[in-house]
């Protein structure tokens, strides 16, 4: 394996999907025997060997930036640490007037390391990932003037999961700085922590205290452990291979060439791809979850259901919710707890109330929030739009609710009758699948004209059969994908009512949960869309 | 006795800023998506006023904010100057 691996390097990058032959054939039971058959002891090295062959195979030599961000922070929490047992140490010994300025003293330094570790991760995702797009706008504005001069546009390869694993790095670091999480000098636990081979794709972002020890003390497999985390991969299965790569075609082929459908195809294909983007995200994450499952590892979940959301703040709480709270607690809160902000936020609670007072600082780092968060999707104006589309219904939703509660109280409406909940949510989710064309868009210009089009040219006359062939789907398609999603919503809701439909299945007899399983499998092989006529679907957020 | 004249300005504070929610129960605000981040902030500025504390970023945490028994936690600590 260690040698075929070294000849594959970067070659492989069809393990990025978790429902490739590739890795579902032959990487993950070979990494799963392999974990399984050597002793406890050795698991967490072979674990991390696996992550590092998983991430060679796919990124080749690129893995050298995985390896360096894991040295930095392991050296930088470790230097860190070291000036924190010495300022404790000068407080326990100085004098208590002298306390502020050994306070002071140390807090710069250790800042001075933070800031040295944020300029070398931050800066390298920026250098790989967004130097083009920042050289290609430099020369289009140098373009207006009568100027020679142009950048070079570089064009960088990307290692697998940069994206993901440079949050993870900074959120320890950020982390041992806090004092919320000790400083590790177990290297290759922290390697581990940030190169666990089904996390490093697609997330979840996960912090320390979450999963380092966990991983690191991961035991035998048990056979509950196994069944349970197959049943769960399975499920994501369903989700990718059922729904979102039938979805595919219709998608590629809409979004491809705009120019030359009507609003009701551009409708569809923007509700296709929000079905897409949700079943192939959450499908790859119920495989991360289900792997680690495996080994006896609970991983954060990265979705809770997000289209019952009755508000866009809401779903943002459900849907990449691990990319969420790293920007609640590593951006927003810091900004909103700054002592300029918070002198502003007493000031305006002061003249605006306890309900726009804290707006004036709150939109100012939900401004901060929702730029970083457009562009660590991807190096491009509709990312941005994303992020600022998001941002104006979030603040637009706080501004309007003293006037939403007055309407509700002066139309006698209850915001908890169900009725009202299913328009709230129906309205959220009109708005996320307008947010999700500008995402999918090949670029601003074309998400504006698709938009245009909806508003401007709608009718529901081309969608006949003829047009969904042309689409690349058929009537076959649309029944399989309508059933399949009929059936996640229904175990959905149940979810949603805090009952467990995998909890109550392995409460029955062994008989029936082998044929639910049985069938589930047999459904899965029968309706996915693989094979002669589908090519594979890269999974949609490995690329970000 | 002076805990409990904290706890009582506490509920005060939460039923202003959050009509309608049993706070002497509920153990889920953040969680359970009660308080949103916009209140939180409103929440932070008048517990720093009221019990003359500072909330660092680093105690803006679910784990702070999820029930009022927390809170008081979080007050506690913060008033003797011990942060997390």
């Amino acid at each position: 394996m260690t040698l075929s691996a070294l000849l594959y390097g970067g070659k492989v990058d069809q393990l990025t999907s978790f429902f490739s032959l590739e890795f579902l054939a032959i990487f993950f039971p070979a990494a799963l025997l392999l974990y399984g058959v050597v002793p406890k002891k050795c698991k967490p090295y072979v674990l991390l060997a696996e992550s590092y062959v998983f991430v060679w195979l796919i990124s080749g030599k690129l893995i050298v930036f995985l390896l360096l961000a894991t040295l930095l922070i392991h050296y930088c929490g470790l230097w860190l640490d070291r000036l924190q047992i010495n300022m404790r140490q000068a407080l326990a010994e100085g004098e208590s007037d002298a306390r502020k300025v050994i306070r002071a003293h140390f807090t710069a330094k250790q800042r001075g390391v933070i800031a040295l570790a944020v300029v070398l991760l931050i800066g390298t995702l920026l250098a790989l990932k967004y130097s083009a797009f920042f050289a290609g706008n430099v020369n289009t504005l140098l373009s207006l003037f009568p100027v020679t001069l142009r950048l070079q546009v570089p064009q960088h390869l990307l290692p697998i999961g940069i994206s993901f694993f440079t949050l993870q790095a900074l959120s320890y670091i950020l982390d041992v700085y806090r004092g919320t999480t000790k400083a590790d000098d177990n290297l290759p636990r922290l390697a581990l922590f940030l190169a666990f081979f089904p996390q490093i794709v697609e997330g979840p972002i996960c912090r320390y205290h979450q999963t380092a020890n966990a991983l690191w003390n991961a035991g035998s497999i048990r056979f509950e452990n196994l069944t349970q985390g197959l049943q769960r991969i399975l499920f994501g299965m369903l989700k990718k291979i059922v729904i979102a790569d039938r979805l595919d075609p219709l998608v590629k082929t809409v979004f491809s060439n705009h120019e030359a459908y009507d609003g009701a195809v551009i409708a569809v294909a923007a509700v296709c791809y929000t079905i897409q983007l949700y079943m192939d995200f959450s499908g790859a994450m119920d495989a991360v979850v289900g792997i680690a499952q495996i080994i006896g590892v609970s991983m954060p979940e990265n979705f809770s259901r997000p289209f019952f959301s009755k508000t866009i703040s809401e779903f943002w709480m459900r849907w990449h919710i691990t990319l969420g709270t790293w920007f609640k607690d590593y951006v927003f809160y810091p900004i909103t707890a700054s002592k300029g902000m918070k002198k502003l936020t007493k000031r305006s609670r002061k003249t605006l109330g306890n309900h726009y007072g804290p707006l004036a600082a709150g939109s100012v780092a939900l401004f901060c929030v929702w730029f970083c968060n457009g562009l660590w999707h991807g190096a491009a104006w509709n990312y941005l739009f994303f992020g600022m589309y998001h941002f104006v219904l979030i603040l637009g939703g706080s501004l309007l609710t003293p006037v939403v509660r007055w309407l509700q109280r002066v139309l006698r409406i209850d915001p908890e009758q169900w009725w009202y909940r299913t328009l709230q949510m129906l309205r959220t989710t009109v708005l996320v699948i307008i947010g999700e064309l500008f995402f999918r868009a090949h670029g601003l210009l074309a998400g504006l004209q698709m938009f245009e089009r909806l508003l401007t040219d709608f009718s529901l006359q081309p969608l006949t059969d003829e047009t969904w062939v042309d689409l690349g789907v058929d009537r076959y398609d649309l029944w399989i994908v309508a059933i399949t999603l009929l059936l996640i919503l229904f175990v959905s809701v149940y979810n949603e009512k805090g009952v467990s439909l995998r909890d109550h299945l392995s409460k029955k007899k062994r008989i029936f949960r082998w044929a639910v399983l049985y069938a589930l499998i047999v459904y899965i092989v029968v309706f996915g869309a693989y094979g002669f006529g589908y090519a594979p679907v890269d999974p949609l957020y490995a690329q970000f | 006795m002076e805990e409990l004249y904290e706890m009582e300005e506490l509920y005060e504070i939460l039923n202003e800023l959050q009509p309608g929610v049993d706070y002497e129960t509920a153990d889920d605000l953040v969680d359970g998506h009660v308080l949103h981040s916009l209140t939180i902030l409103a929440l932070v500025a008048e517990l720093e006023d009221s019990f003359d504390i500072t909330i660092p970023a680093v105690e803006i945490i679910p784990e702070n904010f999820n029930s009022a028994a927390a809170m008081g936690n979080m007050i506690e600590r913060l008033q003797k100057g011990d942060w997390q």
